[in-house]
């Protein structure tokens, strides 16, 4: 069974799993924030300037 | 009025007190069920429960008030 | 009369039955047990023990190429792989990934833990597997059956009996192979720590998370889109609030369906001259490994993030990295409240552990470019 294992190609799979596991989770973690961080100054925009006037504010609180 | 608050979202398992009963620190009042499990609540003061904001089965959110306690 | 009677007992499977038969009738009998007795994972166990049962009754052909009814299924859901995407899509429909967006730092947990996938992957191979079985012999640790499945029909489809039980019968293990590692790797101090709470997300952001997601993961690694797509659609249905009608489908309806042809053609690969193999043995036992590492790559992930922040997290949230959705995160809370009473982990524990989803589905698919 063991006759012969390419073990070059064992650590490239090795290493690039390793790293590209975590690669895509950074990136997903960075995109999650920036997202949260737009989101947030969207919303709190909205809800900010719409305080004033009523009728837009319950507009607002309904559709998000 | 010292007031229990959920610790996380769930429903409402069991009720362990009823209004009137004095209850001390660390005693188990409530349990929750979340993600089918249960998980019980315990008193973060001591004194009698003047009021039960829940009954069994109902649905609360993490920071619901679940019982005062005067 | 008597000619009858010779022809009834030829023609029957009594006189082909073979001592492996036997054998399996064991294993299926066991699962049964495990199924109906002490329930675990009894959803898929119970079609998996019947599947093994009724492959190991001789000249039924059920797994018959071209012929079989089991083989039909077999060929047309996992072969073809059909059904593990399904399972995602109504899996998508049930995962909250809101814990996850409102602490994204969790997705490097989801990362930690797959950690222990390589390293089984490694295993294995000094055990003598070749690299597409270890390989499938590695996703285990990453506690996803779907995805475990999904994996091994495509690089070692004569493993996939044994991986597939050993993936979910060691999920239903969960509570008691990952407290001793918890127990070892962290100290009293660090279970007692209580995580601040977390913050609120709302509609639009959950609604935005599976369609970020979708998009970055297949961009970067578009092997995984088969499963990351339906996962995210899935998610999608039940975030957007105005399809509910598909988010019960997929979540109720099709995800029983699936798991039933999924259970019942994973137990019927089961048959006597596959299954009694002693690599199996090693199967599982590398099954195990897989699981003990992985929870502890997730927990020294943790510690190691602890190095850096402020607001320390508790490092027992990452043994949640490894997915196994939600016993993972359920024992993560109970040693935590072992620990401390007033430790409500389980809902820091859902980030990781639906964050371990996710990495599980991108070593699979890492795993499968390089080797497929």
């Amino acid at each position: 069974m063991h006759s012969m294992t390419d073990w070059s190609k064992v650590l490239e799979v090795f290493g690039s799993g390793i790293v590209g596991v975590y690669l895509v989770m950074i990136l997903l973690q960075l995109l999650t924030q920036l997202s949260t961080r737009i989101i947030d100054m969207v919303e709190n925009g909205k809800t900010s300037g719409d305080a004033a006037p009523q009728p837009p504010g319950t507009d607002v609180k309904g559709k998000v | 009025m010292p007031e229990l608050l959920a610790p996380i979202a769930g429903n409402v398992w069991k009720i362990l007190i009823a209004v009137g009963d004095t209850v001390e620190l660390d005693d188990e009042v409530i349990i929750l069920e979340a993600l089918k499990m249960e998980t019980p609540i315990y008193c973060d003061d001591s004194g009698t429960i003047t009021e039960i904001r829940v009954k069994e089965g109902d649905a609360v959110n993490e920071g619901d008030v679940l019982v005062v306690i005067g | 009369m008597f000619g009858i009677f010779k022809e009834l007992i030829v023609s029957s499977g009594l006189v082909s039955l073979t001592g492996g038969n036997l054998i399996m009738w064991l294993v299926a009998f066991t699962l049964l047990y495990l199924a109906v007795k002490k329930q675990y994972e009894p959803l898929l166990l119970l079609p998996i023990a019947f599947g093994i049962l009724v492959v190991n009754l001789p000249l039924t052909f059920l797994m018959e190429p071209e012929h079989g009814l089991i083989w039909f299924f077999y060929h047309y859901g996992i072969e073809n792989d059909i059904i593990p995407p399904l399972i995602f899509l109504g899996l998508g429909a049930m995962i909250d990934f809101g814990p996850l967006i409102a602490n994204p730092k969790t997705l490097l947990l989801g990362a930690g833990a797959q950690v222990g996938l390589y390293v089984t992957f490694f295993a294995a191979i000094l055990f003598g597997f070749d690299l597409r079985e270890a390989a499938s012999i590695a996703i285990i640790g990453g506690a996803d059956g779907p995805t475990t499945i999904y994996l091994t029909s495509k690089l070692a489809p004569q493993l996939l009996g044994a991986t597939a039980v050993s993936a979910y019968a060691y999920m239903a293990l969960v509570p008691i192979i990952q407290p001793p590692m918890m127990k070892l790797l962290t100290s009293d101090h660090e279970r007692k720590i209580v995580m601040s709470k977390l913050r609120p997300v709302s509609r639009l952001q959950k609604i935005c998370f599976p369609i970020i997601s979708a998009m970055t993961i297949m961009l970067l690694v578009p092997a995984s889109a088969p499963l990351i797509s339906m996962l995210m659609m899935g998610n999608l249905f039940k975030e957007s609030g105005v399809v509910e009608r598909l988010t019960k489908a997929s979540s109720n309806e099709l995800m029983n369906i699936v798991t039933i042809f999924l259970g019942l053609s994973i137990g019927a690969t089961m048959t006597a001259s596959t299954f009694l193999d002693p690599r199996v043995l090693f199967i599982f036992f590398l099954g195990l490994f897989a699981f003990v590492v992985s929870t502890a790559s997730g927990l020294l992930m943790a510690k190691f993030m602890n190095l850096f922040l402020k607001n320390k997290i508790n490092p027992l949230i990452g043994a949640a990295g490894v997915s196994a959705v939600p016993m993972a995160a359920r024992c993560v809370h109970k040693v935590g409240s072992e620990a401390n009473r007033r430790n409500y982990l389980l809902m820091h524990a859902m980030g990781p552990n639906v964050a371990g989803v996710i990495g599980t589905v991108v070593a699979a698919a890492i795993l499968l470019k390089n080797l497929g």
